[in-house]
């Protein structure tokens, strides 16, 4: 018998608890938590649509069993920015560009993010690595790998990277 | 007809003993990446290892000792003299599989492209497996079928033994896919010893393109002995894989992935050379 259980984790700074069916995917409990910015697209591990932060690093959402995330600290989109008070890679993201459809955006901003608080100036072969796991079928990446590398030279104090 | 249940074992005992308990009923669960190729078919109550300390890489007399839940990208981060496997790791899938799937899930259960089946056979790496008390089980054993049938009745696999690579020894490894992210092709490994210019030991294994992951014992043979000059390993590799069956793939011919076979396995074998003789693993 499937019995619903309850766990708890941190979602975009705040403690919550959650009820939830133990084969059930932490996508499903993210969006039905309200935070609709974590998106499905393949929904079997390959496009990264559907990624989040856990402990600070980026994972898939769509596979990751709900239990799993228990006493963690998982991030969404929603935490970055808002649409009154967007975070630096999305106004980076607008300058260059770099949103066509915009559904592999919010994950393709999280890995950004997770690559930039591990290696505050990435090269581009760090960000091949880190962001290669994340599918945009619209933009050609070109524009928004610009935008990454502009963020990260402004963190670094260098101004705007002429890439 | 999934999980039905879970738990979170802290400890190590705890894991195995909760595994016990349940029976055949207990599905361990690390990473748990893997469930989409293998779907749960059944109720299954999770056993969760990921909070029973089983994480980390640390020197363990003069190689590595691996926990069986530490992730791919601590593998892939990791950078120490003697250490290959971040060569290996990198190359895995993408950061975010890299960041949850981990190394003991990755062969506990291995699929025709796992990547570390194929790397820890090259290594004769060994594996740690905690099933009342513990033992050890070298690689040619574990890898020899499916690894799953070693945790059958409730062992645990807890560690992977790795040897660091040097003194006059390298490390070769190539993996070939579609997209950087894609499933391999075809993936070979090679780890070799030199004396002066002889190979004086080499172990190769490969995976993807051939049924199994396993050695190439006859390409093994025709390096072993040899003194390096301009064409031995490509040599080797023709003479070696001349018996072996590969399988097509992804619109791929076998003829085509036979060929590529040849090309991975000159080059891995060149690459383990080039780092025996330089000192580098
Ligand atoms: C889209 C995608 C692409 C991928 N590409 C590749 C690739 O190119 N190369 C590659 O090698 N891998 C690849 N992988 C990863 C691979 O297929 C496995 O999913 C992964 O390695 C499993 O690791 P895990 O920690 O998630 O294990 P889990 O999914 O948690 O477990 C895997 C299996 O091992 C068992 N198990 C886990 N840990 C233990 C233990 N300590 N003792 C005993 N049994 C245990 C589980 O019960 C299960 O049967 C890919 C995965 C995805 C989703
Ligand atoms: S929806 Fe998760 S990787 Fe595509
Ligand atoms: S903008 Fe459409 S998928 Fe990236």
């Amino acid at each position: 018998m499937t019995q619903q259980k309850n766990i708890s984790f941190t979602l975009n700074g705040e403690k919550r608890s959650f009820t939830i069916a133990p084969d059930e995917k932490l996508v499903k409990l993210l969006r039905r938590s309200g935070c609709l910015g974590v998106k499905e697209g393949c929904d079997e591990g390959t496009c990264g649509a559907c990624t989040v932060l856990i402990d600070g690093k980026a994972a898939l959402s769509c596979i990751t069993y709900a239990f799993l995330a228990d006493g963690r600290d998982v991030r969404t989109i929603e935490s970055l920015g808002t649409f009154e008070k967007p975070h630096r890679l999305q106004t980076a993201l607008v300058e260059e560009g770099a949103v066509q459809c915009g559904y592999c955006i919010p994950g393709m901003i999280l890995s950004a993010e997770a690559l930039m608080k591990e290696i505050p100036e990435p090269t581009d072969e760090d960000i091949r690595v880190h962001m290669d796991g994340n599918f945009c079928r619209c933009t050609g990446y070109e524009k928004i790998w610009t935008a990454v590398r502009r963020v990260a030279a402004e963190r670094a104090g260098k101004g705007v990277a002429n890439a | 007809m999934s999980i039905s249940d879970f738990r979170t074992p802290h400890r190590l005992d705890e894991a195995l003993s909760t595994i016990k308990q349940l029976g055949p009923s207990a599905l361990v669960v690390a990473g748990g990446t893997s469930f989409i190729f293998a779907p749960v078919n059944e109720d299954r109550v999770a056993v969760d290892i990921n909070g029973a300390g089983l994480d980390g890489i640390r020197r363990e007399n003069g190689g590595f000792r691996v926990g069986a839940a530490t992730r791919l990208s601590a593998l892939q981060k990791h950078h120490e003299a003697g250490w290959v496997l971040d060569r290996v790791a990198i190359h895995l899938a993408s950061q975010q599989l890299r960041n949850m799937s981990t190394l003991g899930g990755n062969i506990a259960r291995i699929f025709p492209w796992s990547d570390f089946a194929v790397a820890l056979q090259a290594l004769g790496a060994t594996m740690v497996i905690a099933e009342n008390g513990e033992r050890q089980v070298g690689a040619d054993e574990y890898f020899s079928s499916q690894p799953a049938r070693l945790f059958k009745n409730g062992g645990l696999l807890t560690a992977v033994i790795v040897p660091a690579v040097g003194g006059g020894a390298g490390f070769g490894y190539r993996k070939q896919t579609q997209a950087s992210f894609g499933f391999s092709l075809m993936t070979v490994a090679a780890c070799m010893e030199l004396e002066g210019r002889t190979v004086k030991s080499v172990r190769v294994a490969a995976g993807a393109g051939i049924p199994f992951p396993s050695r190439l014992k006859a390409v093994e043979e025709a390096v072993k002995g040899q003194a390096v000059k301009e064409g031995v390993f490509a040599d080797a590799a023709a003479r070696g894989l001349a018996g072996l069956k590969f399988k097509s793939n992804a619109g791929m011919s076998e003829e085509y992935i036979a060929n590529l076979a040849r090309v991975l396995v000159g080059d891995a074998l060149t690459e383990a050379w080039q780092s025996a003789k330089g000192g580098a693993a």
